[in-house]
Protein backbone atom coordinates (compact mmCIF):
# COMPACT_ATOMS: atom_id res chain seq x y z
CA UNK A 1 0.00 0.00 0.00
CA UNK A 2 2.65 2.03 1.03
CA UNK A 3 4.95 1.29 -1.87
CA UNK A 4 2.07 2.10 -4.52
CA UNK A 5 1.48 5.71 -2.36
CA UNK A 6 5.09 6.27 -3.00
CA UNK A 7 5.41 4.68 -6.65
CA UNK A 8 2.12 7.33 -7.43
CA UNK A 9 3.73 10.17 -5.30
CA UNK A 10 6.72 9.87 -7.63
CA UNK A 11 5.12 9.43 -10.77
CA UNK A 12 3.34 12.49 -10.00
CA UNK A 13 6.45 13.91 -9.35
CA UNK A 14 8.30 13.25 -12.97
CA UNK A 15 4.71 14.19 -15.12
CA UNK A 16 5.18 17.42 -13.63
CA UNK A 17 8.65 18.00 -14.06
CA UNK A 18 8.19 16.45 -17.63
CA UNK A 19 5.25 18.64 -18.64
CA UNK A 20 6.61 21.61 -20.58
CA UNK A 21 5.99 24.51 -19.10
CA UNK A 22 2.75 26.09 -20.59
CA UNK A 23 2.10 29.92 -19.13
CA UNK A 24 -1.18 29.72 -20.64
CA UNK A 25 -2.62 27.62 -17.33
CA UNK A 26 -1.19 30.76 -15.42
CA UNK A 27 -4.18 33.00 -14.71
CA UNK A 28 -4.36 33.45 -11.02
CA UNK A 29 -1.62 34.74 -8.81
CA UNK A 30 -0.34 31.37 -6.54
CA UNK A 31 -1.42 31.51 -2.73
CA UNK A 32 2.11 32.58 -1.61
CA UNK A 33 1.44 35.99 -3.02
CA UNK A 34 -1.21 36.61 -0.47
CA UNK A 35 1.51 35.28 2.65
CA UNK A 36 4.19 37.59 0.93
CA UNK A 37 1.68 40.95 0.99
CA UNK A 38 0.80 39.89 4.48
CA UNK A 39 4.28 39.63 5.79
CA UNK A 40 5.17 42.77 4.38
CA UNK A 41 2.36 44.79 4.97
CA UNK A 42 3.52 43.44 9.23
CA UNK A 43 6.90 44.64 8.49
CA UNK A 44 5.61 48.03 7.94
CA UNK A 45 4.30 47.88 11.89
CA UNK A 46 1.21 50.33 12.93
CA UNK A 47 0.36 50.55 9.63
CA UNK A 48 -0.18 47.07 8.70
CA UNK A 49 -3.87 47.49 8.16
CA UNK A 50 -3.79 50.45 5.88
CA UNK A 51 -1.36 48.59 3.83
CA UNK A 52 -3.11 45.08 3.91
CA UNK A 53 -6.10 46.61 2.04
CA UNK A 54 -4.91 47.04 -1.38
CA UNK A 55 -2.86 44.57 -1.03
CA UNK A 56 -5.03 42.54 -0.44
CA UNK A 57 -7.51 43.84 -3.39
CA UNK A 58 -4.86 43.68 -5.63
CA UNK A 59 -4.10 39.76 -4.88
CA UNK A 60 -8.01 39.05 -5.41
CA UNK A 61 -8.64 40.52 -8.36
CA UNK A 62 -5.15 39.93 -10.10
CA UNK A 63 -5.63 38.14 -13.48
CA UNK A 64 -3.14 36.91 -15.94
CA UNK A 65 -3.56 36.17 -19.15
CA UNK A 66 -0.94 34.58 -21.39
CA UNK A 67 -1.79 34.46 -25.43
CA UNK A 68 0.19 33.95 -28.37
CA UNK A 69 0.90 37.13 -29.26
CA UNK A 70 1.28 38.86 -26.17
CA UNK A 71 0.37 39.06 -22.00
CA UNK A 72 -2.38 41.14 -20.06
CA UNK A 73 -2.49 41.89 -16.41
CA UNK A 74 -5.68 43.41 -14.43
CA UNK A 75 -6.26 44.09 -11.37
CA UNK A 76 -7.90 46.95 -9.07
CA UNK A 77 -11.47 47.17 -7.77
CA UNK A 78 -11.69 51.00 -8.12
CA UNK A 79 -9.06 51.81 -10.51
CA UNK A 80 -8.99 48.87 -12.70
CA UNK A 81 -6.10 48.41 -14.87
CA UNK A 82 -5.39 46.18 -17.45
CA UNK A 83 -1.95 46.16 -19.20
CA UNK A 84 -0.96 44.29 -22.37
CA UNK A 85 2.45 43.95 -24.03
CA UNK A 86 2.97 41.77 -26.71
CA UNK A 87 6.04 39.98 -26.42
CA UNK A 88 7.83 41.12 -29.49
CA UNK A 89 7.81 44.55 -27.94
CA UNK A 90 9.81 43.76 -24.46
CA UNK A 91 12.74 45.40 -24.32
CA UNK A 92 13.96 44.09 -20.91
CA UNK A 93 12.88 41.43 -18.70
CA UNK A 94 14.12 41.78 -15.01
CA UNK A 95 13.91 39.00 -12.38
CA UNK A 96 14.31 40.20 -8.63
CA UNK A 97 13.98 37.85 -5.72
CA UNK A 98 14.45 39.61 -2.41
CA UNK A 99 14.52 37.45 0.88
CA UNK A 100 11.32 36.90 1.77
CA UNK A 101 10.26 35.80 -1.85
CA UNK A 102 13.12 33.50 -2.13
CA UNK A 103 11.85 31.65 1.33
CA UNK A 104 8.19 31.59 -0.33
CA UNK A 105 9.59 30.72 -3.71
CA UNK A 106 8.17 33.87 -5.37
CA UNK A 107 9.96 36.24 -7.67
CA UNK A 108 8.78 39.64 -9.28
CA UNK A 109 9.65 39.76 -12.77
CA UNK A 110 9.78 43.65 -14.37
CA UNK A 111 9.27 43.71 -17.61
CA UNK A 112 10.14 46.40 -19.81
CA UNK A 113 9.21 48.29 -23.44
CA UNK A 114 10.67 51.13 -24.58
CA UNK A 115 8.67 53.96 -23.17
CA UNK A 116 9.89 56.87 -21.25
CA UNK A 117 9.28 55.96 -17.51
CA UNK A 118 11.94 53.64 -15.90
CA UNK A 119 10.11 51.95 -13.64
CA UNK A 120 8.94 48.86 -15.18
CA UNK A 121 5.38 48.39 -17.23
CA UNK A 122 4.53 45.47 -15.96
CA UNK A 123 5.74 43.61 -12.63
CA UNK A 124 4.58 39.99 -12.81
CA UNK A 125 4.32 38.78 -9.32
CA UNK A 126 3.08 35.39 -7.24
CA UNK A 127 4.50 32.79 -9.96
CA UNK A 128 5.98 29.74 -8.89
CA UNK A 129 8.01 28.78 -11.86
CA UNK A 130 9.16 32.60 -12.30
CA UNK A 131 12.13 30.97 -14.16
CA UNK A 132 10.45 28.79 -16.92
CA UNK A 133 8.34 31.64 -17.37
CA UNK A 134 11.43 33.88 -17.72
CA UNK A 135 12.98 32.40 -19.78
CA UNK A 136 9.86 31.56 -21.71
CA UNK A 137 9.42 35.56 -22.34
CA UNK A 138 12.99 35.21 -23.22
CA UNK A 139 12.29 33.13 -26.08
CA UNK A 140 9.63 35.52 -27.18
CA UNK A 141 11.05 38.84 -27.00
CA UNK A 142 13.17 40.26 -29.77
CA UNK A 143 16.43 39.53 -30.67
CA UNK A 144 16.19 35.97 -28.85
CA UNK A 145 15.97 33.59 -31.73
CA UNK A 146 17.53 33.21 -35.28
CA UNK A 147 15.07 34.87 -37.42
CA UNK A 148 16.35 38.29 -38.27
CA UNK A 149 19.59 36.40 -39.75
CA UNK A 150 17.80 33.94 -41.60
CA UNK A 151 14.32 36.05 -42.00
CA UNK A 152 15.64 38.18 -44.75
CA UNK A 153 16.87 35.57 -46.72
CA UNK A 154 14.19 33.29 -46.04
CA UNK A 155 11.19 35.64 -46.82
CA UNK A 156 13.43 37.26 -49.70
CA UNK A 157 14.70 34.50 -51.84
CA UNK A 158 10.82 32.92 -52.29
CA UNK A 159 8.57 36.36 -53.35
CA UNK A 160 11.80 37.51 -55.22
CA UNK A 161 11.93 34.00 -57.07
CA UNK A 162 8.09 34.13 -57.53
CA UNK A 163 7.84 37.44 -58.99
CA UNK A 164 10.97 36.22 -61.72
CA UNK A 165 8.81 33.22 -62.21
CA UNK A 166 6.19 35.59 -62.97
CA UNK A 167 8.15 37.85 -64.99
CA UNK A 168 8.89 34.84 -67.41
CA UNK A 169 6.12 33.93 -67.64
CA UNK A 170 4.90 37.05 -69.04
CA UNK A 171 7.45 37.48 -71.29
CA UNK A 172 7.28 33.97 -72.75
CA UNK A 173 2.80 34.71 -72.89
CA UNK A 174 4.28 37.96 -74.85
CA UNK A 175 7.05 36.41 -77.38
CA UNK A 176 4.34 33.71 -78.05
CA UNK A 177 1.78 36.37 -78.74
CA UNK A 178 3.94 38.55 -81.33
CA UNK A 179 5.56 35.44 -83.22
CA UNK B 1 50.14 33.55 12.44
CA UNK B 2 48.79 35.68 10.07
CA UNK B 3 48.29 32.19 7.87
CA UNK B 4 45.97 31.39 10.54
CA UNK B 5 43.62 34.06 10.79
CA UNK B 6 43.65 33.74 7.25
CA UNK B 7 42.41 30.41 7.35
CA UNK B 8 40.00 31.01 10.31
CA UNK B 9 38.55 34.00 8.25
CA UNK B 10 38.10 32.10 5.14
CA UNK B 11 36.30 29.21 6.73
CA UNK B 12 34.10 31.33 8.87
CA UNK B 13 33.69 33.12 5.75
CA UNK B 14 32.58 29.65 4.19
CA UNK B 15 30.18 28.55 7.08
CA UNK B 16 28.57 31.84 6.47
CA UNK B 17 28.31 31.43 2.60
CA UNK B 18 26.90 27.62 3.24
CA UNK B 19 24.43 29.77 5.96
CA UNK B 20 22.77 32.25 3.15
CA UNK B 21 22.82 29.07 0.53
CA UNK B 22 20.90 27.25 2.89
CA UNK B 23 18.50 29.25 4.95
CA UNK B 24 18.65 32.45 3.07
CA UNK B 25 18.24 30.86 -0.87
CA UNK B 26 20.90 32.53 -2.27
CA UNK B 27 21.77 30.32 -5.24
CA UNK B 28 24.92 28.43 -5.58
CA UNK B 29 25.40 28.63 -9.26
CA UNK B 30 26.08 31.02 -12.38
CA UNK B 31 23.10 32.10 -13.50
CA UNK B 32 22.18 30.76 -17.40
CA UNK B 33 20.45 31.27 -20.72
CA UNK B 34 18.27 29.32 -22.85
CA UNK B 35 20.47 28.56 -25.31
CA UNK B 36 20.09 27.17 -28.94
CA UNK B 37 21.99 24.53 -30.15
CA UNK B 38 25.54 25.01 -30.82
CA UNK B 39 25.22 28.86 -28.79
CA UNK B 40 28.13 29.00 -26.25
CA UNK B 41 27.55 30.65 -23.15
CA UNK B 42 30.03 32.80 -21.16
CA UNK B 43 29.90 33.70 -17.56
CA UNK B 44 32.55 35.24 -15.69
CA UNK B 45 32.32 37.25 -12.27
CA UNK B 46 34.53 41.00 -11.60
CA UNK B 47 37.92 41.23 -12.00
CA UNK B 48 40.34 40.50 -8.76
CA UNK B 49 40.99 44.05 -8.85
CA UNK B 50 37.40 44.88 -8.51
CA UNK B 51 37.55 43.50 -5.06
CA UNK B 52 40.45 45.29 -3.78
CA UNK B 53 38.98 48.52 -5.69
CA UNK B 54 36.49 48.11 -3.04
CA UNK B 55 38.50 47.67 0.05
CA UNK B 56 39.62 50.36 -0.72
CA UNK B 57 37.08 52.60 -1.51
CA UNK B 58 36.11 51.16 2.05
CA UNK B 59 38.75 52.00 3.52
CA UNK B 60 39.19 55.42 2.29
CA UNK B 61 35.13 55.67 3.90
CA UNK B 62 36.01 54.70 7.02
CA UNK B 63 38.96 56.24 7.90
CA UNK B 64 37.58 59.26 9.28
CA UNK B 65 35.08 57.30 11.48
CA UNK B 66 37.82 55.49 13.04
CA UNK B 67 40.44 58.63 13.41
CA UNK B 68 37.09 60.39 15.07
CA UNK B 69 36.33 57.04 17.35
CA UNK B 70 40.57 57.14 18.59
CA UNK B 71 39.89 60.70 19.04
CA UNK B 72 37.28 60.99 21.11
CA UNK B 73 38.38 58.22 23.22
CA UNK B 74 41.77 59.11 23.73
CA UNK B 75 40.78 62.70 24.63
CA UNK B 76 38.21 61.16 27.26
CA UNK B 77 41.04 58.46 28.67
CA UNK B 78 43.50 61.77 28.92
CA UNK B 79 40.74 63.48 30.83
CA UNK B 80 38.63 61.05 32.59
CA UNK B 81 40.45 57.55 32.72
CA UNK B 82 38.22 55.75 34.43
CA UNK B 83 35.28 56.88 31.98
CA UNK B 84 37.63 56.12 29.37
CA UNK B 85 38.51 52.82 30.53
CA UNK B 86 34.81 51.58 30.83
CA UNK B 87 34.74 52.34 27.40
CA UNK B 88 37.21 50.78 26.03
CA UNK B 89 35.35 47.92 24.87
CA UNK B 90 32.58 49.48 23.40
CA UNK B 91 35.12 51.72 21.49
CA UNK B 92 36.73 48.03 20.34
CA UNK B 93 33.25 47.01 19.28
CA UNK B 94 32.85 50.16 17.31
CA UNK B 95 35.95 49.97 15.79
CA UNK B 96 36.13 46.65 14.45
CA UNK B 97 32.42 45.11 13.87
CA UNK B 98 31.19 47.69 11.66
CA UNK B 99 34.55 46.91 9.48
CA UNK B 100 34.12 43.05 9.43
CA UNK B 101 30.77 43.44 8.99
CA UNK B 102 31.45 45.56 5.65
CA UNK B 103 34.25 43.48 4.78
CA UNK B 104 32.08 40.38 4.68
CA UNK B 105 29.27 42.39 2.59
CA UNK B 106 32.00 43.11 0.02
CA UNK B 107 33.48 39.72 -0.31
CA UNK B 108 29.77 38.38 -0.67
CA UNK B 109 28.85 41.17 -3.05
CA UNK B 110 31.87 40.35 -5.10
CA UNK B 111 31.15 36.20 -4.83
CA UNK B 112 27.21 37.05 -5.56
CA UNK B 113 27.64 38.97 -8.77
CA UNK B 114 27.96 36.91 -12.16
CA UNK B 115 27.89 38.32 -15.96
CA UNK B 116 26.60 35.92 -18.85
CA UNK B 117 27.08 36.71 -22.10
CA UNK B 118 25.66 34.57 -24.95
CA UNK B 119 25.35 35.04 -28.99
CA UNK B 120 22.26 37.05 -27.94
CA UNK B 121 21.67 38.43 -25.06
CA UNK B 122 23.58 38.93 -21.28
CA UNK B 123 22.26 38.44 -17.89
CA UNK B 124 23.33 39.88 -15.26
CA UNK B 125 22.73 38.86 -11.66
CA UNK B 126 23.58 40.83 -8.80
CA UNK B 127 22.98 41.33 -4.92
CA UNK B 128 23.05 39.38 -2.01
CA UNK B 129 18.92 40.43 0.46
CA UNK B 130 17.67 41.13 -3.10
CA UNK B 131 19.16 39.16 -5.96
CA UNK B 132 18.29 41.35 -9.37
CA UNK B 133 18.67 39.29 -12.25
CA UNK B 134 18.74 41.56 -15.44
CA UNK B 135 18.30 39.86 -18.94
CA UNK B 136 18.84 41.63 -22.54
CA UNK B 137 18.58 40.90 -25.92
CA UNK B 138 22.01 42.54 -27.70
CA UNK B 139 18.91 43.74 -30.26
CA UNK B 140 17.79 45.85 -27.86
CA UNK B 141 20.74 47.48 -26.84
CA UNK B 142 20.97 51.34 -27.77
CA UNK B 143 24.48 52.17 -26.89
CA UNK B 144 27.45 50.64 -25.19
CA UNK B 145 29.14 53.14 -22.45
CA UNK B 146 32.86 52.34 -21.23
CA UNK B 147 33.85 54.13 -18.33
CA UNK B 148 36.83 53.90 -15.58
CA UNK B 149 37.78 56.58 -12.76
CA UNK B 150 41.16 57.19 -12.34
CA UNK B 151 41.59 54.56 -9.25
CA UNK B 152 39.75 52.13 -11.33
CA UNK B 153 42.31 52.36 -13.53
CA UNK B 154 45.19 51.72 -11.40
CA UNK B 155 43.41 48.25 -10.68
CA UNK B 156 43.10 48.18 -14.01
CA UNK B 157 39.44 47.54 -14.13
CA UNK B 158 36.71 49.10 -15.98
CA UNK B 159 32.60 49.20 -16.24
CA UNK B 160 30.55 48.58 -19.47
CA UNK B 161 27.49 50.72 -19.21
CA UNK B 162 24.50 48.98 -21.70
CA UNK B 163 21.65 51.28 -22.02
CA UNK B 164 18.51 50.30 -23.60
CA UNK B 165 15.96 52.25 -25.35
CA UNK B 166 13.80 54.44 -22.82
CA UNK B 167 13.83 57.22 -20.27
CA UNK B 168 16.44 57.15 -17.65
CA UNK B 169 15.87 57.88 -14.15
CA UNK B 170 15.06 61.52 -13.33
CA UNK B 171 18.28 62.34 -12.23
CA UNK B 172 19.82 62.11 -15.36
CA UNK B 173 23.24 60.46 -15.75
CA UNK B 174 23.21 58.92 -12.13
CA UNK B 175 26.41 56.42 -11.08
CA UNK B 176 24.48 56.01 -8.15
CA UNK B 177 24.31 51.86 -7.15
CA UNK B 178 21.37 52.53 -5.95
CA UNK B 179 19.33 53.98 -8.92
CA UNK B 180 16.96 51.71 -9.97
CA UNK B 181 17.06 52.59 -13.81
CA UNK B 182 15.92 49.42 -15.25
CA UNK B 183 16.84 50.22 -18.87
CA UNK B 184 20.57 49.82 -18.12
CA UNK B 185 22.85 47.11 -17.38
CA UNK B 186 25.86 47.28 -15.61
CA UNK B 187 29.03 44.82 -16.55
CA UNK B 188 30.97 46.49 -13.09
CA UNK B 189 34.56 45.85 -12.43
CA UNK B 190 35.77 43.97 -15.39
CA UNK B 191 39.44 43.60 -16.82
CA UNK B 192 39.08 43.45 -20.20
CA UNK B 193 35.88 46.54 -20.55
CA UNK B 194 36.59 47.47 -23.86
CA UNK B 195 36.71 44.04 -25.24
CA UNK B 196 33.83 43.07 -23.77
CA UNK B 197 32.52 46.40 -25.47
CA UNK B 198 33.83 44.91 -28.91
CA UNK B 199 32.25 41.90 -28.60
CA UNK B 200 28.65 43.26 -27.79
CA UNK B 201 29.37 45.87 -30.17
CA UNK B 202 30.20 43.20 -32.78
CA UNK B 203 27.30 40.83 -31.89
CA UNK B 204 25.29 44.08 -32.49
CA UNK B 205 25.79 45.01 -35.91
CA UNK B 206 25.62 41.13 -36.56
CA UNK B 207 21.29 42.50 -36.08
CA UNK B 208 19.67 44.74 -38.94
CA UNK B 209 17.74 46.19 -36.84
CA UNK B 210 17.69 49.70 -36.23
CA UNK B 211 17.07 48.86 -32.10
CA UNK B 212 13.37 49.56 -31.70
CA UNK B 213 10.38 47.59 -32.07
CA UNK B 214 11.13 46.82 -36.02
CA UNK B 215 10.36 43.77 -36.50
CA UNK B 216 10.03 41.50 -40.22
CA UNK B 217 7.97 43.70 -41.72
CA UNK B 218 5.67 43.19 -44.91
CA UNK B 219 8.41 44.48 -47.58
CA UNK B 220 10.33 42.08 -47.68
CA UNK B 221 14.34 42.91 -48.65
CA UNK B 222 14.31 42.90 -52.64
CA UNK B 223 11.91 45.14 -52.73
CA UNK B 224 9.04 43.14 -53.62
CA UNK B 225 5.55 43.04 -51.87
CA UNK B 226 2.69 41.08 -51.69
CA UNK B 227 1.02 43.63 -54.23
CA UNK B 228 3.49 43.77 -56.62
CA UNK B 229 3.29 39.89 -57.11
CA UNK B 230 -0.52 40.49 -56.99
CA UNK B 231 0.35 43.29 -60.23
CA UNK B 232 2.31 40.97 -61.46
CA UNK B 233 0.00 37.79 -61.40
CA UNK B 234 -2.94 40.26 -63.09
CA UNK B 235 -0.67 40.83 -66.12
CA UNK B 236 -0.09 37.33 -66.95
CA UNK B 237 -3.80 36.84 -66.37
CA UNK B 238 -4.88 39.48 -68.65
CA UNK B 239 -1.96 38.52 -70.76
CA UNK B 240 -2.86 34.71 -71.12
CA UNK B 241 -6.64 35.54 -71.57
CA UNK B 242 -6.08 37.71 -74.34
CA UNK B 243 -3.75 35.17 -76.16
Amino acid sequence: MVTILAIKTIRCIIARRMTPFDPSTIERPDRALMKYYIITALLTGPLSILVILPLFFKYETLRYRFDAEGMSMSWGILMRREIYITYRRIQDIHLTRNIIQRWLGLATISIQTASGSSSPEMSVEGILEADALRDFLYTKMRGAREHHEAAPDATGTAPHDEALALLREIRDLLRARHS
Amino acid sequence: MSRNVERAASWMYRGVWGVLTRWFRVPQHSPTLPTLPGEQLQSFRPSEGFLRYLKLQFWLTILPAEAFIVIAWSSLTAVRPWIGIWLTPVALVLGTLPQALSYLAIHLRYDTTWYVLSQRSLRIRSGIWTIHEATITFENIQNVTVESGPIERCFGIGNVIIDTAGGSSSSGHSHSKGSSNLHRGEIAGVANASEIRQMILSRLSLSKVAGLGDEESATTASGWTAEHLAALREIRDTLQAGS
